[in-house]
């Protein structure tokens, strides 16, 4: 007996669009906030699980019909989603995960009850989940650090004062800032072959 | 490195964009500037340098790119002058015998047909490859399809995977030609379609890089270098005004020693001048020099003896 290969897709879901139509968005006015942290900002509370799992269904019907459906319905589920980081894990076929990723990319809006405009971008394809979970753990400090350097290039800045900012945090794990912040992916990511389980 | 040539300049929220499209890791952008119908009498780039927004990410090459719509009566005559005026240039034809022209004579960049709607005729290898060996790339622009219905979504899919086919997967480029920031997406999900369509990843990776680069440094090289074969790259510095005063001097020297050793006569007429002073000098002969020499070497020995004498009598 062979085992289901699959693939987990580390997907970011980004707002490129100042429409704040959800109440996830702070009150503080948006032109403050630098473009790269509102790119970044937390989705809204109604998207749940399930919800996101039914988009990307709809989305490959919507794109590839019943084959598509068919194909990828058997393995799709959405690992891990977390709309304060606006990051899901997806797991797919491996053979058919291609499928999922072009629904995924002609994903323009958030379902029906948010319809929020927003674009996902695959961020690492992977053969394990432990890898993406890393990935996602690296990207998620990345970002901590770019809203934490955005905010300390103010002037008048009340967190420099606090004893642990998540940023100082950050420096005690020795952690090279550089190497994320620039948000360029990984090369191997392509390769996909790799760190198949 | 990952490009994207197609940017539409009059898009909405140019900044925004900008950000984004360097938040989902592209390094190079080509702002579009799109000339239809007659060409105007001034051709000179609209977009300004530099772009007049204040917080742009620093790292992003930006480019600008005039896209030519060509129709029936287009002026093959003003295009070097169009082309001069731009970073790239780009022919949209609109119908077989604009792309025949596009692909065999005209001297452009890119050729970029528009994919939303059914094109009314067939890609031919041999027209796409004639256009490929001379430097020219096919564009697939994904946004329309993401932004648009699903009729402009089918007629994209159908161009491209037309053009996949018929240029066997070589000199293709990916772009967005995104009208705002939602129709963008990262370097590796437009590869990921672009596989989806039938272009394998390694070829989709190139289209989104190398192929780019290489329009982008040919396109270049076409503006700034001699008849597109030669462009100096760094002509070392100019050698401070000193030195270069003492190097003459020393070629000089060299060169009157030559002369001297050569032809008697001009070492003569040269020192002519200093003799007329009233001082003689003119060059001692072998003779005379001998005879001095000797002169000198037998007082040499005189006074050594003298001493020697000098040194016993002690």
């Amino acid at each position: 007996m062979v085992r289901v290969k699959h693939r987990y897709l580390l997907v970011n879901i980004l707002y490129p669009d100042d429409n704040t139509s959800s109440g996830a968005t702070t009150s503080k006015g948006q032109k403050d906030v630098p473009y790269a942290v509102q790119f970044h900002k937390p989705t809204s509370d109604r998207v749940d699980t399930r919800m996101f799992m039914q988009m990307i269904r709809n989305g490959v019907a919507d794109l590839f019909g019943d084959y598509g459906s068919g194909m990828t319905a058997a393995s799709l589920q959405v690992k891990y989603f977390s709309p304060a980081t606006s990051t899901a894990i997806i797991r797919v076929a491996r053979d058919h995960y291609r499928l999922v990723w072009a629904a995924l990319t002609f994903t323009t809006q958030l379902p029906k009850p948010v319809n929020q405009p927003c674009s996902i971008q695959v961020v690492r394809v992977s053969g394990t989940i432990k890898k993406a979970e890393e990935e996602a753990i690296r990207r998620a400090q990345a970002s901590i650090r770019r809203a934490q350097r955005s905010d300390s290039s103010k002037p008048l800045n009340s967190a420099s004062g606090a004893p642990a900012t998540p940023g100082e945090m950050l420096d005690s794990m020795g952690l090279d800032d550089d190497r994320f912040a620039d948000g360029i992916e990984d090369a191997d990511e392509g390769s996909d072959e790799d760190d198949s389980g | 490195m990952f490009y994207d040539l197609n940017i539409p300049w009059a898009s909405n929220d140019l900044p925004r964009t900008l950000t984004f499209l360097d938040d989902l890791g592209y390094n190079v952008v080509a702002l579009n500037h799109t000339v239809s119908g007659k060409l105007p009498s001034n051709l000179s780039c609209p977009i300004p340098d530099p772009l007049p927004y204040k917080d742009l990410p620093a790292k992003l090459t930006i480019l600008r790119r005039c896209t030519l719509v060509l129709t029936e009566t287009h002026q093959n005559a003003r295009l070097t002058e169009l082309s001069r005026n731009y970073d790239l240039l780009a022919v949209r034809p609109v119908d077989e015998k604009t792309l025949q022209l596009a692909c065999s004579s005209l001297d452009c960049d890119i050729i970029s047909l528009d994919m939303t709607q059914r094109l009314p005729f067939w890609f031919k290898f041999k027209m796409m490859s004639e256009a490929i060996k001379s430097g020219k790339r096919f564009e697939i622009s994904y946004a329309s399809g993401v932004m648009g219905d699903s009729g402009m979504r089918r007629n994209l899919i159908s161009n491209a995977t037309q053009l996949i086919r018929a240029s066997r997967g070589r000199g293709l480029i990916i772009s967005s030609e995104a009208k705002s920031s939602v129709a963008c997406r990262g370097p590796w999900d437009a590869i990921n379609l672009a596989a989806v369509w039938g272009l394998g990843q390694e070829r989709g990776y190139e289209a989104m890089s190398k192929e780019c680069r290489s329009v982008v440094v040919a396109a270049q090289f076409k503006r700034t270098s001699y008849r597109g074969v030669i462009n100096v790259v760094y002509g070392g510095e100019k050698p401070a005004a000193a030195t270069a005063e003492k190097a003459e001097n020393a070629k000089g020297k060299g060169k009157g020693q030559v002369n001297a050793q050569k032809r008697k006569a001009d070492a003569i007429e040269a020192t002519e001048g200093a003799a007329a002073n009233g001082e003689d000098v003119r060059p001692i002969s072998k003779r005379q020099t001998k005879r001095q020499q000797k002169e000198a070497k037998l007082k040499a020995a005189a006074g050594d003896a003298a001493a020697g004498d000098a040194d016993v009598g002690t």
